[in-house]
C-alpha cells in the first residue's frame, strides 16, 4: 500500500482540563474525498486546526505524505502542499477578487519574497489567476473588491484561493455553511470540479453534500472517531445512528 | 547601607507613581485592546487642574476635584472620540490617541504657557518626616506612598470583591457575552476609561509639586509608562506593578551610584585602551550610570522583547 | 451565476486592463518629472528652493513611512531614527575627506539608505514578529532609546550640537560642486523621482502585494505559504532604506544633523504628514508632504500657535476623514465616472466657503484669546488678517464671534443640500 496523503496517529488536544480531541487515528489516501461529520461540538473544526497547525497538538502526530508536520508553521505546511479554507469566510476583503487569487498563486509559482519581479508583468500569473476565476465562475467579478461580493460568491472565492496554490491536499471547513439550497448545489458542483484528482478533506454539516461528494466518511463524536467507511456503510452503522441521531435529537430539544 | 534604604524609598515613590499610570493604562488596554497614547497627558492635566484649583481652594480640594474633572474628560474622550474611531480599527485608534496627546500638550501650552507652574507641596506636608544617616525623607514622599497604596487597595477591592468589579472583569475577557447578559458594555468601557484617566489624574496631582508642572511632563513620563507595560506584559496588572517598581528602583539606583563603564570593563578584565580620545568606542568607556539611568528602561524593554516577547507576566501569543 | 460567465474570454478584460494601466502608469511619472524640472523656473527665489527641497525630502520620508503604515499595516512611532541614522552616517562620510573627495555627491544618499537599512535589519529582526500595538510599542521604545543615545554616544551623534559637514568637498559631479541651492534642488528632485518610482514598483512586486495581504489578513496569508513575519520584515527593511535616503538628502541639504532628527517629535510629524495625506493610496503621502510643508511654512510665519492648529487638524482627520486628503479626492472618482461631478460645484461653494470663513473666525478667536492671556502687560495691540486692533476692547471680539457664528451657521444650513447633491451625483441615471 502506498503512503497515505494524510495520516493522523493518536492525535489529542486539550484546552486546559477539557480534552476536546481524544486520540484520533485516521488515514486518508491520495485522491480520496473524505468527509468528517459529527454533531455540534464534536471537535471537527478543532481537528482541522490541529492538522493545519493553527493550534499545536497536545499529543500525537500528523503526517502529510509520510512526513511529520510537528513543529511546522502554517506557511511551511502550506508549502508542503496542504491548503485549507475556513469556516468563517477568510479572504482579503479590501483587494479585488483577481488580486485575492493572484496572491494565492504567488508562492506556488516560485515568486517567494522577491522584489525584482513585477506581478502585473507576469503573463503566467495573470492567466493562472484568470483560469481559477473562470473555474469558480467569478471572472465577471474580477475587478470588484472581494468584500463587496455576495456571501456565496465569497465562499466560492475562498475555495478558489484555497485551490489556487496547486496544493494536492485540500481541506475545506464547512464550505456550504449558511447557504441556500441552490447555492449549496452550486458550491457542491464547484468542489467536485476543482478537486478533481486531489485529496479532499472536508468538514460538513449538510448530509446531502457529504453523501454526494465523499468517497469515505468519518464520524466524529466527542473527540473520537466512532466509524469510518464508505457512505452507505456509515449510514447503516447502528453506532453512528445512535450517536448521531441521539445528538441530533438532543440538539432539537 | 543607609543610602540603600533611602534609595529604596525613592525608587518606591517613582515606582508607585508609574504604577498609578500603568495600572489605568493596562486596564484600558485589556478591556478595549487599545493603548491610550494620551494617558500621560491626562496625568499632566491632573497636575495643571490641581494647580489651578489649589490657587483658589488649596491643595486638598485640588486632590479631590482635579482627578474628577480629568476622569470626566477621559470618559468624554472615549464617548465622543475613541468610540467613533473604533470602527476604523486598532491602528487608527492608536493614531487618534497619539494625536490627542499632541493636542493636549499644545492646549496646555495655549492655556498656561510654556513655563513651569509654581505648584508646590502644601505647607502642612512640607517638613522632614525622618532622617536616615543625614538624608532627610520629606513627609510628602511618605504621603505619596500612602496615597498610591491606598488607591490600589481600593481598586483591588472594587475589582475583586464588588459586583461592578466582577462585571468589569467579565467584560475584560468576554465583552459580547456580558453584553448579551444585559449589561451596558459601552457604558462599562466609558467608565473604565474614565476611572483609568482619573487615576492618571491623581498621579498628576501628587507628582506635580515634586516632578514639576510643565508642558513636557506628559512626554517625559509617557513613554516610560508604555515601556513599563510592555515589560510587564501587555494587559497584566501584576506585570505592570512589578515592572513599575523594577523601573523605579533601577533608575533610582543608577542615578545615585556613580558607576563608570570603564570600571566594569576593567573589572571583567578588559583594560582601558590608550589614547581614549581617539578611540571609536571612547563614549562607551566614559559612560556613567547616572548618564544612562533614563534610558535603562528602554534597554530593559528591548532585552525583554528579544528574550521574552510576551513580557514578564504576559500570556504567550499563540 | 449563469453559463454566460463561462463563455467570457478571460484574456480580453485582462488585456484591456493592461493597456489601460500602462498609460496610467507612465503618465503621472512623466508629468511629475516635468513639474520637478520646471518648478525652479516658476518659483525662483532661494527661499522657495529651500521649501521645495524640504518638501521633496519629506515626500521620500513619508512614502517610506507609508510602506509600513499604509501598505504593511505597521504603525511606527520611531521611524525618524532610520532617517536620522542614515543622515548621520552621510555626515560622517562628508567629514571623511579622503573618501568623500572621491565620491560624487549624488551617490551619497545611497549610503544613507544602506545605513538606514542596516539599522532596520537589526531592529526588524525582533520588532516585526507582531504588527499592531506590540510593533508600535517596540518602535517607540527603540526610537526613544536611540534618540536618548544621541547625547551619550557623542562620537557618532555629536551630542547636543550635532554633527555638521560640507557637501562641497565631494568629488565634482560633471564639474558641479553643489555650491548653489539650485544644484541641490536638482539633486533632491532626481532622488525624489527615483525613490518614488522604486517604492511604487516595490508595491507591485510579489513581496509588496503580500504586504497588503498580510496587513488585511495575516492568518490567511500564512495559509497561502507566506510567513507574515518575513513579509513584514522585508517591508520594514525596504522602508528603512528609503528613510535613510531621505536622511542622506537632509544631510546634503542642511549640512547639519542634530538630536532633533531622531526624536519622537520628528517621528510624530512624519506620521502626521502621512496620515494627513492619506495612507490608503500610494500618492497620499506625496500630497501630505506637500500640503504639510506649505502649511508649516505659511502658518509658522503667521502664528505661534501653528502646532496647535496642526494637532487639531490631525485629530479631526483621524476622526472624520480617516482616508486623508487622498481619500477625499478619490471619493469623487465615482461622481466623475458618472459625469456628474459638475453637479457638486455649486453646493460645495455654498457650504465650504462659509464654513472656511467660519473656521477663520474661530481661529481669530483662538488667536485673540491667546494674545489676551499671554501677551506682555500693556501690549494690547495685535495684528490679525492684516488688521491691527486692541485685543482688550470688545469690538474685535464681537466681530470675530459674529463671523464664526454666521459662517458656520450657513455651512450647517447648506450641508443637507450638499449631502443630497452628493448622493445624487453618486447615483447612476437620472437627469444628467
Amino acid at each position: 500500500m502506498s503512503t497515505p496523503a494524510l495520516e493522523l496517529t493518536g492525535l489529542k488536544k486539550s484546552f486546559g482540563k477539557a480534552e476536546i480531541i481524544r486520540g484520533i487515528d485516521l488515514s486518508i489516501g491520495t485522491a480520496e474525498r473524505h468527509a468528517i461529520i459529527g454533531p455540534n461540538g464534536a471537535g471537527k473544526s478543532t481537528l482541522f486546526n490541529l492538522i493545519t497547525a493553527r493550534f499545536p497538538a497536545t499529543e500525537g502526530t500528523v503526517k502529510l505524505h509520510g512526513e511529520d508536520l510537528a513543529g511546522l508553521q502554517p506557511f511551511q505546511i502550506n508549502r508542503k502542499g496542504l491548503s485549507r479554507s475556513f469556516q468563517i469566510t477568510n479572504i482579503f476583503p479590501a483587494m479585488t477578487v483577481f488580486e485575492n487569487v493572484r496572491c494565492a498563486l504567488l508562492w506556488s509559482q516560485g515568486y517567494k519574497y522577491s522584489f525584482w519581479n513585477l506581478v502585473n508583468r507576469s503573463r503566467q500569473l495573470t492567466e493562472g489567476a484568470d483560469a481559477i476565476l473562470d473555474q469558480i465562475n467569478l471572472l465577471e467579478r474580477r475587478n470588484l473588491p472581494a468584500g463587496t461580493l455576495s456571501y456565496a460568491e465569497q465562499r466560492a472565492l475562498e475555495i478558489g484561493i484555497t485551490i489556487a496554490g496547486g496544493a494536492d491536499v485540500i481541506m475545506l471547513d464547512e464550505p456550504t455553511a449558511g447557504m441556500s439550497h441552490s447555492e449549496t448545489d452550486y458550491i457542491t458542483d464547484l468542489i467536485l470540479k476543482v478537486t478533481e484528482g486531489k485529496t479532499l478533506v472536508m468538514v460538513e454539516h449538510d448530509m446531502g453534500v457529504v453523501f454526494g461528494l465523499a468517497d469515505r466518511i468519518s464520524v466524529l463524536v466527542y473527540g473520537e472517531i466512532i466509524a469510518t467507511g464508505k457512505p452507505e456503510d456509515v449510514r447503516g452503522d447502528p453506532k453512528v445512528q445512535e450517536a448521531y441521531l441521539g445528538a441530533a435529537l438532543e440538539a432539537e430539544h | 547601607m543607609e543610602l540603600i534604604l533611602v534609595n529604596i524609598i525613592d525608587g518606591l515613590v517613582t515606582g508607585l507613581l508609574l504604577f498609578m499610570l500603568s495600572a489605568g493604562l493596562t486596564l484600558i488596554f485589556s478591556m478595549m485592546g487599545v493603548l491610550n497614547f494620551a494617558h500621560a497627558s491626562f496625568y499632566m492635566l491632573g497636575a495643571y487642574f490641581a494647580y489651578q484649583i489649589s490657587i483658589a481652594l488649596g491643595f486638598w480640594m485640588g486632590l479631590l476635584i482635579a482627578p474628577l474633572i480629568v476622569g470626566v474628560l477621559g470618559a468624554g474622550v472615549e464617548r465622543y472620540g475613541l468610540r467613533r474611531v473604533h470602527q476604523y480599527g486598532h491602528v487608527p485608534e492608536l493614531i487618534f490617541t497619539f494625536g490627542l496627546a499632541l493636542l493636549i500638550e499644545e492646549l496646555v501650552q495655549f492655556i498656561w504657557g510654556k513655563n513651569q507652574m509654581p505648584y508646590s507641596v502644601p505647607e502642612i506636608l512640607n517638613f522632614t518626616a525622618f532622617s536616615i544617616a543625614g538624608n532627610s525623607i520629606p513627609a510628602y514622599k511618605i504621603f505619596m506612598i500612602f496615597t498610591s497604596v491606598a488607591i490600589f487597595i481600593g481598586l483591588l477591592y472594587i475589582l475583586t470583591k464588588t459586583r461592578v468589579g466582577m462585571i468589569i472583569q467579565a467584560a475584560l475577557s468576554y465583552p459580547r457575552t456580558v453584553e448579551a447578559l444585559g449589561h451596558n458594555v459601552p457604558l462599562i468601557f466609558m467608565g473604565v476609561f474614565g476611572v483609568g484617566t482619573a487615576l492618571a489624574g491623581v498621579a498628576g496631582v501628587i507628582a506635580g509639586p515634586v516632578l514639576g508642572t510643565f508642558p513636557g511632563m506628559a512626554f517625559v513620563l509617557g513613554s516610560i509608562v508604555f515601556v513599563t507595560i510592555v515589560i510587564g506584559g501587555l494587559g497584566s496588572l501584576w506585570g505592570a506593578l512589578v515592572a513599575s517598581l523594577l523601573i523605579g528602583w533601577i533608575t533610582t539606583f543608577a542615578k545615585s551610584y556613580n558607576i563608570q563603564m570603564s570600571d566594569i570593563l576593567n573589572g571583567i578584565g578588559i583594560s582601558t585602551p590608550e589614547n581614549l580620545s581617539e578611540n571609536v568606542f571612547r563614549d562607551l568607556w566614559t559612560v556613567t550610570s547616572p548618564q544612562i539611568a533614563d534610558i535603562l528602561p528602554y534597554i530593559l524593554m528591548v532585552l525583554i522583547l528579544i528574550f521574552r516577547p510576551a513580557g514578564l507576566f504576559g500570556k504567550r501569543h499563540s | 451565476m449563469t453559463d454566460e460567465n463561462l463563455t467570457t474570454d478571460p484574456a480580453r478584460p485582462a488585456q484591456r486592463m493592461r493597456a489601460g494601466s500602462l498609460s496610467l502608469t507612465f503618465t503621472p511619472w512623466i508629468v511629475g518629472g516635468i513639474l520637478l524640472v520646471l518648478m525652479p523656473f516658476i518659483f525662483t527665489s532661494n527661499s522657495a528652493l529651500t521649501i521645495m527641497n524640504q518638501m521633496w525630502i519629506t515626500v521620500i520620508f513619508a512614502l517610506a513611512y507609508n510602506m509600513l503604515l499604509g501598505q504593511g499595516g505597521m504603525l511606527s512611532f520611531g521611524h525618524a531614527v532610520y532617517a536620522g541614522v542614515g543622515g548621520f552616517a552621510c555626515m560622517h562620510i562628508m567629514n571623511a575627506s579622503d573618501f568623500f573627495s572621491s565620491l560624487p555627491l549624488p551617490v551619497l544618499p545611497v549610503f544613507g539608505g544602506l545605513f538606514g537599512m542596516g539599522l532596520a535589519l537589526i531592529v526588524g529582526s525582533f520588532s516585526t514578529r507582531n504588527a499592531g500595538t506590540v510593533f508600535a510599542m517596540i518602535s517607540l521604545g527603540v526610537g526613544e532609546l536611540i534618540a536618548a543615545c544621541s547625547v551619550i554616544i557623542v562620537a557618532f551623534f555629536g551630542g547636543e550640537e550635532g554633527i555638521s559637514g560640507d557637501r562641497t568637498y565631494a568629488m565634482p559631479f560633471f564639474g558641479n560642486e553643489f555650491l548653489q541651492q539650485i544644484d541641490v534642488y536638482y539633486l533632491t528632485s532626481f532622488w525624489v523621482l527615483l525613490s518614488a518610482a522604486l517604492m511604487y514598483l516595490w508595491s507591485r512586486t510579489p513581496v509588496g502585494r503580500m504586504a497588503n495581504a498580510v496587513r488585511d489578513n495575516p492568518e490567511r496569508a500564512e495559509f497561502l505559504g507566506y510567513s507574515a513575519r518575513w513579509v513584514r520584515f522585508y517591508s520594514f527593511v525596504a522602508s528603512g532604506f528609503f528613510a535613510g535616503v531621505a536622511g542622506g538628502l537632509f544631510a546634503i541639504n542642511y549640512e547639519i544633523l542634530t538630536e532633533e532628527n531622531l526624536n519622537t517629535t520628528s517621528s510624530g510629524v512624519i506620521l502626521l504628514v502621512t496620515f494627513l495625506g492619506g495612507v490608503g493610496f500610494f500618492f497620499g503621502p506625496i500630497i501630505g508632504a506637500v500640503a504639510f510643508t506649505l502649511l508649516q511654512t505659511v502658518l509658522s510665519l503667521q502664528t505661534e500657535l501653528w502646532a496647535f492648529y496642526a494637532g487639531t487638524l490631525f485629530v479631526a482627520t483621524v476622526m472624520f476623514f480617516p482616508g486623508g486628503l487622498a481619500g477625499l479626492m478619490m471619493m469623487h472618482v465615482p461622481a466623475f465616472r458618472l459625469g456628474k461631478a459638475n453637479h457638486l460645484i455649486v453646493p460645495y461653494i455654498k457650504t465650504l466657503i462659509p464654513g472656511f470663513i467660519g473656521i477663520l473666525g474661530l481661529c481669530a478667536l483662538v488667536e485673540m484669546t491667546f494674545h489676551f492671556r499671554h501677551a506682555a502687560t500693556g501690549d494690547n495691540e495685535m495684528t490679525l488678517f492684516w488688521t491691527t486692533f486692541d485685543s482688550h476692547t470688545i469690538l474685535p471680539w464681537i466681530i470675530a464671534i459674529a463671523v464664526t457664528a454666521i459662517g458656520l451657521g450657513i455651512a450647517r444650513a447648506t450641508a443637507p443640500a450638499l449631502k443630497e447633491a452628493w448622493n445624487e451625483a453618486n447615483t447612476a441615471g437620472g437627469a444628467a
